[in-house]
């Protein structure tokens, strides 16, 4: 027989627990259900996100996010752009397999390849970046905030936050998965200064993060000059396949990269030529590149910042 | 004196209606009409400034793509014939709302149009001001909203290593008219400086990156002085301005810069025919 005492005594228990869950809960925001993924091959999955700016709608569900399965652990490779997003890759992980996740990897610093990182706090991993992408990411966290929760709005960017990665890659790296490992590669400035070329070995998949972008058009952030010389050396590497920051799941090297070096190379001969006449940036911004507009979505986002990004590395030269 | 807050709530509804409407109509106006008239009296005390009458223009791009790199052009039209004493250039909402003061010196030219361009870090919606100061002492305005948000904050270098070991290389050119009878010529500098504006918090020192920025800029034509710059850090990142200046014997530039650390940078153009 349940006496009031007893009855009253339980509720409080409840309500103890409840209070003691509620701080937790804040950093588990509120999402629908688990993220699409496709497995491009045996063991790796990707989630590929819409050709979009952050909105509330699409939530930051605006980059590729993928994950990789070993026999002994699972590793992330990009979190999507919010803390919800990266909620449903983690529940989509949990569809696929129970295996701890053990690293979170940041392809480079863009919201939205690492707002989703606060998702992954609970499974404790090792972060993991380039060596430059603390500095990157320190410098720029109070803008990146600001500016994603203005995007998203309060409800999607629930929970968001600069995550700093615990393990910095200067030199070639090996993790083990177990029965697989993933080789990450630093790389000199290109897309940014801080991007990571991350290999499955097992499956020979290549993910290049945004140092390939397919369909959405390329975003410069560190040096058009860098860029175009390391999509060389990669059109050079052998790979089953790549996986794009933006663009499709899956791509083949080295088409893939063809439309990216064309956009760049566009940029950089018109603008070296208008330098070269002595022309200012803000002519520059009126005609360089504009021979690309049809070729890409997001053109008329981001492609008179690329073209300004240019101009100032270029009149260096 | 009325009480405020009786004030407040009796015009609350009409109040909010307005401030949603303010907002609407155009972000950040309604802050800077009250900014303007403190930075003027501060700049020209009493000095009557007369506005859009055509001694002056303000260019920047209808749209702002980089908050951190606005391009931003000066223009005194051909039909002023009057030697120019000074420029300053406002944006009333950076934190410090001064971008640059040019005071002109003999070498400065006359007989065509004089211009002057930079580039400029714009941290909130707000007018970029362009006050002319001619010979006879009266002052001209030409005003221009910039709808671009962020570039003070977010500046930071995109290759931070690239720009430190470069850091002082300076690049000063010259440009010919296109008509030989034009007794204008242009020039341009350049200096790879970071322009360091005291604003970026780098979370993992929990500090804020320390200011240094180019102060002072000295350009002289042949000896003789075109203007001296004095300069803020609402100028972007590796300054970069375009001038005009009148044509001489030589037209040989040179250019001395001065940081906020003292550190000096000079440079030389050589004569060019003329």
């Amino acid at each position: 027989m349940c006496t009031p005492s007893l009855i009253s005594r339980k509720t409080f228990l409840k309500a103890g627990l409840a209070l003691a869950a509620s701080p937790l809960l804040r950093y588990v925001p509120a999402h629908a259900a688990a993220a699409q993924v496709t497995e491009v091959a045996p063991g790796v999955f990707v989630h590929q996100g819409r050709y979009e700016v952050q909105s509330p709608d699409n939530r930051g569900d605006i980059a590729n996010a993928s994950f990789v399965v070993g026999s002994e652990a699972v590793a992330v490779i990009d979190t999507s752009g919010s803390a919800v997003m990266g909620e449903e890759l983690r529940d989509a992980i949990r569809t696929v397999t129970n295996k701890p996740i053990k690293y979170v990897i940041n392809t480079h610093m863009h919201p939205d390849h690492v707002l989703g990182n606060a998702a992954f706090k609970q499974d404790d991993p090792i972060f993991v970046g380039h060596y430059k992408l603390p500095r990157a990411l320190g410098t720029r966290a109070d803008s990146y905030v600001t500016a994603n929760r203005q995007m998203l709005g309060a409800e999607a960017f629930a929970g968001s936050e600069i995550i700093l990665p615990t393990l910095a890659i200067k030199e070639p790296t090996k993790l083990d998965l177990g029965d697989r490992e993933l080789l990450l590669e630093p790389q000199s400035t290109a897309h940014t200064d801080n991007d990571l070329i991350v290999t499955d070995t097992k499956t020979d998949t290549l993910f290049l993060g945004d140092l390939l972008f397919s369909v959405h058009v390329p975003t410069i952030d560190g040096s058009i000059k860098g860029w175009l010389g390391l999509l060389e050396a990669i059109g050079n590497r052998k790979a089953a396949r790549v996986v794009p920051g933006h663009g499709p799941k899956s791509m083949k090297l080295p088409e893939a990269l063809e439309p990216e070096q064309r956009y760049l190379a566009a940029i950089a001969d018109d603008v070296r030529r208008q330098i070269a006449e002595g022309k200012t940036l803000a002519e520059a911004t009126k005609t360089a590149g504009f021979s690309e507009k049809d070729a890409w979505k997001l053109f008329d986002q981001y492609h008179v910042r690329n073209v300004t990004a240019a101009f100032a590395e270029l009149e260096w030269e | 004196m009325p009480h405020p807050i009786k004030h407040l709530a009796r015009g609350f509804g009409a109040a909010v209606l307005a401030l949603s409407m303010l907002v609407l109509a155009a972000p950040g106006a309604s802050a800077e009409e009250t900014l303007w008239p403190i930075l003027k009296e501060q700049a020209f005390g009493d000095r009557p400034i007369q506005e859009n009458d055509g001694m002056v223009v303000i260019e920047a791009p209808q749209k702002v793509e980089d908050a951190a790199l606005v391009p931003l052009t000066v223009r005194v039209p051909p039909h002023v014939k009057s030697k120019l004493k000074s420029l300053t250039i406002f944006i009333d909402n950076n934190p410090d709302p001064k971008v640059a003061t040019l005071t002109y010196g003999p070498a400065a030219g006359s007989g065509g149009e004089r211009n002057f361009s930079t580039r400029v870090r714009v941290d909130n919606f707000s007018h970029a001001r362009a006050v002319l100061e001619l010979e006879d002492g009266s002052l001209h305005m030409a005003t221009r909203f910039l709808a671009a948000a962020g570039g003070c904050a977010a500046m930071q270098a995109k290759d931070p290593e690239a720009d430190v070991a470069g850091m002082g290389k300076t690049i000063v050119r010259t440009f010919a008219p296109a008509v030989d009878s034009n007794p204008i010529w242009a020039g341009q500098v350049m200096i790879k400086h970071p322009n360091h504006n005291g604003m970026q918090l780098d979370i993992n020192t929990a500090k804020f990156i320390p200011a240094r920025y180019v102060k002072e800029m000295t350009v002289k034509r042949d000896g003789e002085l075109v203007f001296k710059l004095d300069g803020t850090f609402s100028i972007s990142t590796n300054p970069n301005f375009r001038f005009t200046f009148g044509k001489g014997e030589e037209n040989a530039l040179d250019v001395v810069i001065v940081d906020t650390d003292g550190a000096v940078f000079e440079s030389h153009e050589p004569p060019k025919g003329s």
